[in-house]
């Protein structure tokens, strides 16, 4: 039962939270810019700590400015709501995923991680927005029958 | 960067493990997929009842669209302050990794104080729990939202502890990295949230007759 308990939970033995350190110092992987094209070689250098790392402190700070002023663009809409008319919650919606990719891709490191990441939480985005989208669907015929 | 930082930096993404990868990382990735099914069911619930409260107060009488904006605005700045101290803990700089780890905890500690606001006073203006379907599905909803943050104060505190002892370094930054993850999946439920909830919403009116109707 131990033997079958440490197989089932224990990656070597090392327990559930000491997981086995890395073993091989190989040199970096390959430089993973986020935004590609030879073109943008000095932005890149730039917004990515010198091409070192994955991204710097510049990057980050750009991306945050970026979230600050797609909010402001968010209630400014809010502001124009009668002008906007049926085009105000598309606007809203498509701002909120705008802001919803950059904190994924670079503040969670989607963009320059494993893809494997990528296919685990799109996975349950998809699902969820499938599951929820009917679910809204459904119950909303349901009231309008009624 | 030296060398030795820099391939500290990628220590993480060459895990001797089944997968190649980071088990800690990938748990937390399968934790915020299923988590998203978590806040989608509370998300939709709040849609389906939308604008069929049959009393008041209603969200276009109680909602502040002001507060709300700058209490966003503090969310994204702790992401912000997040990824700047995983980024300096990768790179060995310890004091600045401590400084912004306890830059989240600071910022989200004020996000909490608006919910905190905003719930005593929509109390007082008459909204709880039980008023109506509207004050159900709110407070539910950014109840656990607010709760997810909470936690994650919590848990930055213990990491802001442990990079001041030396004892979060970069070498397990991974550490930090997943409860980064944590943070900005935390931040953007809430760019939902504002979006769907505030600003979406924050003009709905009584479904017709519905004073007539409790009457």
């Amino acid at each position: 039962m131990k033997k079958l308990l440490k197989k089932l939970f224990y990656h070597d033995g090392n327990g559930w939270w000491n997981l086995p350190k890395n073993m091989s110092l190989k040199p970096n992987p390959p430089y993973e810019g986020p935004i590609g094209g030879p073109w943008l070689l000095r932005l890149i250098n730039f917004i990515t700590y010198g091409g070192k790392s994955h991204a710097g402190p510049r990057f980050y700070i750009i991306v945050g400015v970026f979230l600050a002023i797609i909010t402001a663009l968010e209630v400014w809409a809010f502001e124009l709501e009668s002008q906007l008319a049926i085009l105000y919650i598309p606007i809203l919606l498509i701002l909120a995923l705008i802001k919803f990719i950059a904190v994924v891709a670079f503040y969670m490191h989607l963009r320059f991680d494993n893809r494997f990441f990528s296919y685990v939480f799109a996975s349950g985005m998809v699902v969820g927005t499938v599951v929820f989208s009917l679910l809204l669907f459904i119950s909303e015929s349901a009231y309008m029958i009624r | 960067m030296n060398e030795t930082a820099t391939v500290n930096n990628h220590q993480d993404e060459i895990e001797n493990t089944s997968t190649g990868l980071s088990n800690k990382k990938l748990m937390m990735w399968l934790f915020l997929a299923s988590d998203v099914m978590f806040f989608g069911a509370f998300i939709s619930t709040y849609l389906i009842y939308r604008g069929k409260s049959l009393n008041g107060p209603y969200p276009s009488e109680i909602l502040d669209i002001p507060i709300t904006t700058v209490s966003t605005f503090v969310l994204l700045m702790s992401s912000l302050a997040m990824v700047l101290a995983l980024h300096y803990l990768k790179e060995n700089q310890k004091n600045k990794a401590t400084l912004w780890i306890l830059g989240v905890v600071i910022l989200g500690a004020i996000f909490m104080g608006f919910q905190v606001y905003e719930f005593t006073h929509f109390a007082h203006l008459g909204l709880t729990p039980r008023t109506n379907i509207f004050g159900t599905t709110f407070f539910i909803l950014t109840g656990l939202h607010g709760g997810h943050v909470t936690i994650g104060i919590i848990w930055m505190i213990f990491l802001a502890y442990g990079s001041h002892k030396g004892t979060l370094r970069s070498d397990n930054a991974i550490d930090l990295e997943i409860a980064g993850l944590y943070w900005h999946f935390v931040d953007i439920v809430w760019i939902i949230i504002f979006t769907v909830i505030y600003l979406i919403s924050a003009n709905d009116t009584p479904p017709p007759g519905a004073e007539l109707l409790i009457h």
